[in-house]
């Protein structure tokens, strides 16, 4: 399976690759919504985009919006990773289209936890 | 401005409290540095002397505000290290893209428990800590002590009339 993670600090970029490889995902990074739309747009589709919300250039929610208008991303699945934690946030976020929300800081096991939810743990690897 | 708005303004940030923090910095702690030493807070308060690095993140809206975290500098390296989970060669832009993220984390999760809050901004990293203005009240502090070392976390918010202050 294939992850692409949307987030503009290095250090979280890692850490959720980090994660995501563990598992046994195939990982790509972006550093920002519109850094993230080119990496789509060149392909191949990935099965899960992890992504940030405050981002320079293109942040996460336009990302997410932009996504989801496009018909062919159908079949990607979106998981705000985020430090933002209200519940009128997340509200705003999954009715733009994101399936997942996880607020930082967040545990591997939580991680694991929204995987299994969406049904994207890779063969094998149990929450 | 309504009277009620005033008197919100006139009424102490209790929303935002030192246990609120803790519990904040404590979460963060656990996720992502808990193969490190302890981070063992202080119930005193320890200025950093000496060469500074300080992050800090602002929460627009109704009542702005800004969250820091400031570190002595020699502890930058190590904390990146530890963040990144990385021995190996890094650089000064790891290291305030850590301290960066640090204050980011704790920034929203702060920005939560305020009222009204808008966006939150993205981290700067310098070494000075930012300026506050004079009616700014400092709602939240932990002193903490990691590898023998002092980290400092504050969450300042704009006393008064927030749009008067420039300093948040």
């Amino acid at each position: 399976m294939k992850a692409l993670v949307v987030d503009d600090s290095r250090a979280m970029r890692k850490i959720i690759a980090g994660a995501l490889r563990k598992l046994g995902y195939e990982t790509i990074e972006a550093a920002d919504g519109a850094e993230a739309l080119k990496a789509l747009e060149s392909g191949p589709l990935p099965d899960l985009a992890t992504v940030d919300w405050n981002m320079p250039v293109m942040d996460g929610l336009t990302f997410v919006t932009q996504v989801r208008a496009n018909r062919d991303y159908r079949a990607l699945t979106l998981m705000m990773v985020t430090t933002e934690a209200e519940h009128g946030q997340i509200v705003r976020a999954l009715a733009a289209g994101a399936h997942e929300y996880l607020i930082k800081p967040f545990t591997v096991e939580s991680l694991e936890e929204k995987l299994s939810l969406l049904g994207l743990l890779p063969e094998g690897v149990q929450a | 401005m309504t009277e009620l708005v005033e008197e919100f303004y006139d009424e102490p940030t209790d929303y935002v409290e030192d246990e609120a923090l803790g519990q904040i910095v404590d979460a963060m702690w656990a996720s992502y540095f808990a193969h490190t030493e302890f981070l063992l807070p202080s119930f005193e308060q320890h200025d950093i002397e000496g060469d500074i690095l300080a992050a800090s993140v602002t929460i627009s809206g109704a009542r702005p505000g800004i969250v820091t975290v400031s570190v002595e500098r020699t502890l930058g390296l190590p904390l990146a290290a530890a963040l990144l989970q990385d021995d190996g060669e890094l650089t000064d832009e790891d290291v305030y893209d850590s301290l960066g993220e640090v204050a980011n984390i704790v920034g929203g999760n702060i920005k939560a428990l305020v009222p009204d809050a808008g966006p939150l901004g993205l981290p700067v990293v310098s070494t000075a800590k930012p300026l506050h203005g004079a009616s700014d009240r400092l709602a939240a502090r932990l002193d903490a002590n990691w590898q023998g070392q002092w980290l400092t976390f504050e969450v300042w918010l704009a006393g008064g009339n927030g749009s008067e202050n420039a300093g948040v």
